[in-house]
């Protein structure tokens, strides 16, 4: 089975790889993995006044299980938080042509999304209360 | 849980309803063959694979049991002997065959095993949801790192030999808590079929129940997950 174009070009040049340190402000990580095929994702957000300025990632798994990471911090920088819970699995399927054996691999990005907002969310919460 | 349901989905019974043979329309008491017109019968897509190969649904199984009823009945299903036979024993002994095989390579494995156990015992595996093992997972993608790093370590150079060094030694510690993942696991093993042997529908047996499918969950996703690092390691410094 082929790689779609996109699948290749995003593992051979994966945007925003890297990592953020975990207790730095406004940084969110999610850090999930697929038991069936042993894949392992990190995804972290770093926020600014609700908007996603940077986002990073490191996966250890197959190339569509690293292209769904990278394509996620793509379309996460820029948005809102809002927005960003809006990202659904079903859209990187769609645009890195994803087969249905691989299709896994977009359901594992979109949960380190949700994982990286709900742990942006629950420091963010954690350090009002601490203001308070 | 409700054990009504349970009962009624059992797959034995779901072969039993499956009562008439599907050429001459007798009742059906043979296995897989029709006892009065001999014919093969297609084993139904419902049955497990314990009950397939004729074993009890343990997870310490008789290894010489389940490869002598796998050979039996690769031999009464295999399609060389079914050349001369109408188009329908053909298409039944290709279907027959090729579950056949699916379930001997699922059960002689003790991990599958325990994997499809899990399946048919918790619906899905996706129904015991364990938190991700977040320092294991730190460790896979830092190791991951130092795996590019030697990669990009020109051969015989100093950097190459000294992470060769530390790449071996995490390789020696992963495979050592490989091993105690599957010790841990037989253990469970061990304790499933016990509890399964005591046939109790008490809550507390019922909670032994969880708790053992839990654990299992639990070691073999990261047994999975650290036997995937340590190919790698394996595979790239040899």
């Amino acid at each position: 089975m082929a790689y779609s174009d996109k699948v290749v070009d995003h593992f051979n040049n994966p945007r925003n790889m890297g990592s953020f340190k975990k207790d730095e402000e406004g940084v969110g990580t999610g850090m999930v993995g697929a038991p069936e095929c042993g894949d392992v994702m990190k995804l972290q957000i770093k926020v600014q006044n609700d908007t996603i300025v940077d986002a990073k990632f490191k996966t250890f798994g197959c190339g569509s299980a690293i292209a769904s990471s990278s394509l996620a911090t793509e379309w996460l920088k820029g948005k809102t938080i809002d927005e960003a819970q809006k990202i659904k699995n079903t859209d990187i399927v769609q645009e890195l042509n994803l087969p249905p054996v691989k299709i896994h691999c977009s359901v594992l990005a979109e949960d380190a999304i949700k994982a990286a907002l709900a742990d942006y969310q629950k420091k963010a919460d954690g350090a009002l209360i601490d203001a308070k | 849980m409700n054990h009504q349901h349970i009962h009624s989905s059992n797959p034995r019974d779901l072969q039993m309803a499956r009562s008439m043979c599907w050429h001459c329309q007798s009742e059906m008491s043979g296995e897989y063959f029709c006892d009065r017109c001999v014919k093969v019968q297609p084993v139904s897509k419902e049955l497990d694979y314990f009950t397939c190969l004729g074993i009890p649904r343990r997870l310490t199984i008789d290894q010489h049991q389940l490869e002598t009823k796998f050979y039996e009945l690769s031999r009464a299903f295999h399609p060389d002997f079914y050349q001369n036979k109408s188009a329908a024993e053909q298409t039944i002994s290709l279907g027959n065959s090729a579950m056949l095989n699916t379930a001997y390579r699922t059960l002689r494995d003790p991990i599958e095993r325990a994997e499809y156990l899990l399946d048919l015992e918790a619906g899905s595996v996706k129904q015991i949801r364990n938190s991700p093992p977040a320092d294991l997972f730190e460790e896979i993608l830092e190791l991951q790192d130092t795996l590019n790093e030697y990669r990009a370590a020109g051969r015989t150079s100093v950097t190459e030999s000294t992470l060769r060094t530390k790449l071996q030694s995490e390789r020696n510690m992963l495979e050592q808590r490989q091993r105690d993942m599957e010790a841990a696991l037989q253990q469970l093993f061990v304790q499933w079929d016990a509890l399964q042997d005591r046939g109790e529908a008490t809550s507390q047996a019922r909670a032994e129940r969880d708790r053992i499918l839990k654990e299992m969950r639990e070691h073999l996703s990261n047994r999975t997950y650290v036997k995937n690092i340590v190919s790698d390691l394996v595979s790239t410094i040899g």
